[in-house]
């Protein structure tokens, strides 16, 4: 049988232009196509595990045309955006509007696109669509503070946008062609200063919907005023994709000593200033948005050890991304009533923080032990100092954290459920060993 | 300390433009030989770059002279039904924002004379004007999104000079679906009767005529559609906020 | 180096310093996105100017000429423009909520950390 990839983003497409004829189903029509896309994204990563990388040509051959190209780690990260698009949206369930249900569709075929795609003008506009949807959801909840935080997003994000869009077009001054491997396979051609600016231009860009050191302003308030089932999707879904987005940027576009290096320590101020951020909160959101910053800085630390260390490199990063996406989402679902009542939101509780924190077996534990063995074979050792005084400040809060949360109260079903289903994500990537052949077989199309 | 730190931030953005437009300027032709693409998927090196290859095989491939129109319909194609679903997406955001803001007061001044008659002899001169720049997207220039955009433009008229004047939220975003829907059925057939998605499966015609080009005016037609009960819908929404 | 190139490149520069510095300093949040406009402007400048090329026409078949501007930066303007307007239309719509709520368009907060 043949998949086609393109059904992934054709279809969501599809059922957001036909959901205002349907309005009074609209809620059942979204939750049957996020379960259709969640099966699809399963059969294309079997796809992916069988023949290697796989490519989907849409009109025309590359680079006259368009093309999907996808790797392992992209096929990995669709399957976790569509799977946990689909569970989180059982916490959404109460919203009524049609229109939420669109932009919620459209925020996921976005995310996926960007991962999916193998051309880097097509990553931009999917980079506009999930960053358009996610303004309108995030300002949907009706307080001063998602309107604020809503606000804030949108200035850096469009700022962003801009500099993606001079990076691109620098790039294209240069290479006359906008395809990732393309371009890659003639970077050397490209003159060095102005590979150099674009560069930086790309990573500013991208690198404030990756939550990245400077630019990360938006987050704590994004995260603070949303509502809690939005916030869980902007943790596992454009922040994950974005930092993909640099995975490719700088593995296949930009792969040198130089650029691992910035990217390396950009990803340490990022961690620490992050880690030592959510120390000092008081607010339960707020120190989980932070967190995730850490753990984003994390994710790129772990991608730019990619030169010695490549065996744990990328096993790490999907380790680190899988834990980081599953578990803070189950937590930003738990932080709607933020008491863990019942047996299964202490579960779903419990299981996330120790994975954030990195316990075996589960998936955090082997994110930080493959970092640890990349960044050992790189001799790096102030940053693995570094990485593991940040963990302590990580077990600090997260300890705190649960002594505050423990209670009688309880949380609604449909906030409890998707959360310990969420969280059991990180105990099932921690024990399925298949995983790791998988992220270490094909890295993002033979490196 | 803001004001400096924004001044010096700047100078210094400004300076490295400038230095990058320096070492770029001296390379603008797209002929040159050093500029040869490679296929991703096959690693073969081609004899043309990729602007090249637009200019001379556009009419052959898609049956299109105008090459920007072939580009954006044919062969990014996937980047315009992109683009189309962003502006979707704002326009869903508008409506879905606004949802109670909306005033019901309809207590606004009457325009004068000449716009009320003026724009009842434009209207449908602005109609005809959109419509002949979509239908024509692929032997003129100029496509749906401008066509779309002088049609919304043509509504605003209306709405400036009748303060009346409301056009009906459901049809317009009835209309909005269906275009929509239009645009990525053709997509999927191509799945179905070529090999691509957004491949061309019609006959190309008739080069340089208006039955031409196989699915470009197809696409652009309901493009068209999509753009201008787009923009006429989000120019409406926030026409009827709550002063 | 050409003429009109270098006071293309001269423009798009100079808008984008000027849009890049408002959206730093001002602190009328209408005023950032106007700034943002303007950036976006400049961006579509730059495309323009990549893909130009002296003595070149329209890229669309016509037997008087055989030049051609480059055509994909023209493709790649129009979506810009596209996603510009959109995103421009949804800012609007944040500042009338932001406006409701809190009665000004001045933004008090600054970005904490």
């Amino acid at each position: 049988m043949v998949v086609h990839a393109v059904l992934l983003i054709a279809i969501p497409l599809l059922s957001a232009f036909l959901i205002p004829l349907i309005r009074k189903i609209s809620k059942w029509f979204t939750i049957s196509i996020l379960t259709l896309n969640s099966i699809f994204s399963i059969l294309v990563l079997f796809e992916v595990y069988n023949k290697g990388m796989i490519y989907e040509i849409i009109a025309f051959s590359p680079p006259v045309g368009i093309y999907l190209a996808i790797d392992n780690l992209s096929a990995l990260l669709a399957l976790i955006i569509n799977v946990f698009g689909a569970i989180n949206f059982v916490s959404t369930l109460k919203e009524k509007s049609f229109k939420f249900h669109m932009l919620y569709l459209l925020a996921i075929a976005g995310s996926t696109g960007i991962v999916i795609t193998g051309d880097i003008f097509n990553m931009f506009v999917f980079f506009e669509i999930t960053a358009v949807a996610s303004y309108a959801l995030v300002a949907s909840k009706k307080s001063e503070k998602a309107v604020e935080g809503a606000i804030k997003y949108m200035i850096l994000g469009s700022l962003g946008s801009t500099f993606i869009l001079m990076g691109i077009a620098l790039i294209y001054s240069q290479m006359k062609s906008l395809n990732i491997y393309d371009i890659a396979n003639r970077i050397s051609m490209m003159n060095e200063n102005i590979k150099w600016i674009s560069f930086a231009f790309l990573l500013t860009g991208i690198g404030v919907e990756a939550e990245l050191f400077p630019l990360n302003g938006w987050v704590p308030d994004v995260y603070e005023g949303a509502s809690s089932g939005i916030a869980s999707l902007l943790s596992f879904g454009p922040s994950k994709a974005a930092i993909y987005a640099i995975a490719r940027l700088l593995i296949v576009i930009f792969p040198s000593m130089h650029t691992y290096e910035i990217a390396l320590w950009i990803g340490v101020a990022t961690l620490l200033m992050g880690e030592i951020a959510a120390f000092m909160q008081t607010d339960a959101k707020r120190m989980l948005a932070y967190s995730s910053i850490g753990q984003m800085g994390l994710i790129l630390i772990a991608f730019s050890l990619v030169s010695q260390g490549i065996r744990y490199s990328i096993p790490a990063s999907f380790f680190l991304i899988v834990s980081h996406a599953s578990a803070k989402s189950s937590l930003f679902l738990l932080s709607h009533k933020n008491k863990m009542g019942s047996a299964l939101t202490k579960y779903g509780g419990i299981t996330a923080v120790l994975s954030l924190i990195g316990m075996p077996p589960l998936a955090g534990f082997w994110g930080k032990w493959y970092l640890f063995l990349g960044a050992a074979s790189e001799k790096l050792w102030l940053v693995i100092i570094l990485i593991f005084f940040s963990g302590i400040i990580e077990a600090a809060y997260f300890a705190r954290y649960l002594h505050r949360s423990i209670g009688e109260e309880k949380m609604e079903a449909s906030y409890a459920y998707p959360m310990a289903v969420l969280s059991t994500f990180s105990l099932a990537f921690g024990l399925l060993p298949f995983i790791y052949k998988m992220a270490n077989m094909h890295l993002l199309g033979g490196v | 300390m803001r004001k400096q730190a924004s001044v010096v931030i700047t100078v210094i953005f400004f300076l490295s433009l400038t230095f990058a437009f320096y070492q770029i300027s001296s390379s603008y032709n797209y002929m040159e030989n050093k500029y040869d693409y490679t296929n991703p998927i096959n690693e073969s090196s081609a004899n043309e770059s990729v602007p090249q290859h637009y200019i001379k095989d556009t009419k052959n491939e898609t049956g299109a002279i105008n090459v920007v129109t072939a580009i954006v319909v044919e062969y990014r194609g996937f980047d315009t039904l992109g683009e189309v679903t962003v502006l979707f997406t704002a326009a869903t955001g508008v409506g879905f924002l606004l949802y109670n803001l909306y005033s019901r007061k309809k207590n606004k001044r009457e325009a004068n004379l000449i716009l009320r008659e003026g724009s009842k002899i434009v209207l449908p001169f602005a109609l005809l004007t959109g419509a002949y720049i979509f239908i024509h997207g692929h032997l003129t220039p100029g496509g749906g999104f401008p066509g779309g955009s002088v049609i919304a433009s043509g509504f605003l008229l209306m709405m400036l000079s009748y303060p009346k004047f409301f056009m009906n939220e459901k049809r317009l975003s009835v209309l909005e679906s269906l275009a929509g829907i239009t645009f990525v059925l053709i997509g999927l057939f191509g799945l179905i009767f070529a090999t691509y998605f957004l491949q061309n499966y019609l006959n190309l015609g008739n080069v340089g005529y208006l039955i031409s080009a196989g699915i470009i005016p197809l696409i652009y037609i309901a493009v068209g559609f999509k753009v201008g009960s787009e923009l006429a819908s989000v120019i409406q929404n926030l026409k009827e906020v709550q002063e | 180096m050409n003429g009109v190139i270098m006071a293309s490149y001269f423009t798009v520069a100079s808008l984008l310093s000027i849009g890049l510095y408002g959206v730093m300093t001002k602190r009328n949040l209408m005023k950032i996105f106007i700034s943002l406009s303007i950036m976006d402007t400049g961006v579509n400048l730059m495309l323009i100017t990549i893909g130009y090329l002296p003595g070149g026409t329209a890229p669309i078949e016509n037997a008087n000429f055989a030049k051609y501007v480059d055509p994909l930066p023209q493709a790649l303007v129009l979506t810009a423009i596209v996603i510009g307007v959109s995103v421009t239309a949804l800012a609007l719509v944040l500042l009338i909520k932001y406006h409701s709520k809190k009665g000004t368009l001045e933004y008090k907060g600054g970005m904490k950390w």
